[in-house]
């Protein structure tokens, strides 16, 4: 943990916060995700399926080693939250977080991130996410950019939202 | 080489069978249902129930926490239902076999593999039913009734309970505009792996007949 800590405190920094929480929304909060999400990512970036000029040199200079502690500390680390901006927006992304939309095939959020949207060990944590980071990364689902293993899922539901319905969620998600 | 590759998996095929009283659906049009391939492979694996509960959250965004369904009939209610059927039903769906274009890119092999179909049906059958939730407008129960009985009960069984060794899903209580639905694709050739046999049965069936036996198994309590 302590070698995590000084990595994180190192090279993380600069984009991710000590902590975990950014405060540049180009850059998503890791505080509060599970570890097992956070190593699957990072190997994700150097499998060359998820796609970043600043990550994929960051993560490959790193020693693979080292993921599982970074992953254990950054998911200990206590993630703040947000405030919406646009209260309408929320209330329709809330809606679709909680239910869905049956007509359109869209599951409902909650099913895999759970209601509090805190994610679980597969899934990652989206409450109190940065909105723009989550717009950009429905986008790079959508437009087939974002190709993790376990991102099918994802691509197949970002297809099936609109943009609106992608800010209306975000929305909601980074005010919690 | 092809002839013997085939040759080999029905050796394969028919070793695996051979391992347990392997559940057969085959009955009088063994064409129907087919038991081969992934099919046969996620029935012959044993289904874990408390892994099949962690699986199972990549369906509950639709099909609910619980497997309720929705009232609305889009998404069936699963709790309860037979392993066997469930793990037939997600397997023609991936395969295109039952026409089911919203689901299917949901269950595609790199979301849901043949063990977590096996696992998610163990967990699914065991759970608890909910009451019955959408009830059909209960005004043709005796003309469903009448029909269920004549048409339906030799396979759906007395109660709509099914017979999951042969295939035959639990109807009772299920959601009644999804059984409305389903029996419509099924009359007009549309659902893609219904069994023939049904298909002769309800051919003649108007959409007032589908409607009286929708509701009279909606009404069903679940065993």
């Amino acid at each position: 943990m302590e070698k995590a800590r000084t990595i994180a405190a190192t090279v993380c920094v600069k984009c991710h916060g000590a902590d975990g929480n950014s405060t540049d929304p180009a850059y998503p909060k890791l505080a509060g995700h599970h570890p097992n999400y956070i190593v699957g990512q990072l190997n994700e970036f150097i499998a060359g399926r998820r796609k970043s000029d600043i990550m994929v040199p960051i993560v490959t200079a790193l020693d693979p080693g080292d993921f599982k502690a970074l992953g254990a500390y950054f998911g200990a680390q206590k993630p703040t939250s947000g405030t919406v901006l646009d209260k309408k927006a929320a209330e329709e992304g809330k809606r679709l977080y909680l239910d869905g939309n049956e007509e359109k095939g869209i599951p409902a959020c909650a099913g895999c991130h759970q209601e509090d949207a805190g994610g679980t060990k597969r899934f990652p944590r989206l409450a109190g996410q940065h909105r723009e980071y989550l717009i950009r990364e429905m986008g790079n689902f959508k437009n087939e950019i974002r190709m993790t293993k376990t991102g099918r899922f994802m691509r197949e539901v970002a297809k099936r939202m609109t943009d609106q319905e992608i800010k209306a969620v975000a929305e909601f998600l980074a005010g919690l | 080489m092809k002839m013997l590759l085939n040759g080999l998996l029905v050796v394969w095929s028919s070793w695996l069978l051979a391992q347990s009283p392997a559940p057969s659906g085959a009955g009088a049009d063994p064409a129907w249902n087919e038991i081969k391939g992934e099919k046969l492979l996620a029935l012959r694996l044993k289904g874990d129930p408390a892994r099949g509960a962690e699986a199972f959250e990549i369906c509950q965004g639709c099909h609910k926490s619980g497997a309720t369904g929705s009232i609305s009939g889009v998404y069936p209610r699963l709790a309860g239902q037979h392993a066997t059927v469930l793990i037939e039903q997600i397997v023609d769906i991936r395969s295109s076999r039952r026409s089911n274009p919203k689901m299917k890119p949901f269950a595609h092999e790199q979301i849901v593999s043949p063990q977590e179909i096996a696992d998610i049906a163990a967990y699914l059958q065991a759970l608890p039913i909910p009451p019955n939730l959408g009830k059909g407008p209960g005004t043709a129960l005796a003309r469903g009734k009448e029909l269920y009985a004549r048409d339906c009960a030799t396979c759906h069984g007395d109660r709509g309970e099914g017979n999951g060794e042969k295939f035959f899903p639990l109807v009772a209580g299920q959601h009644y505009k999804y059984l409305l639905r389903e029996s419509r694709l099924i009359r007009d050739g549309e659902r893609g792996n219904a069994n023939p046999d049904m298909v002769k049965v309800i051919k003649s069936y108007t959409d007032e007949d589908l409607e009286a036996v929708a509701d009279y198994m909606a009404g069903l309590a679940p065993p």
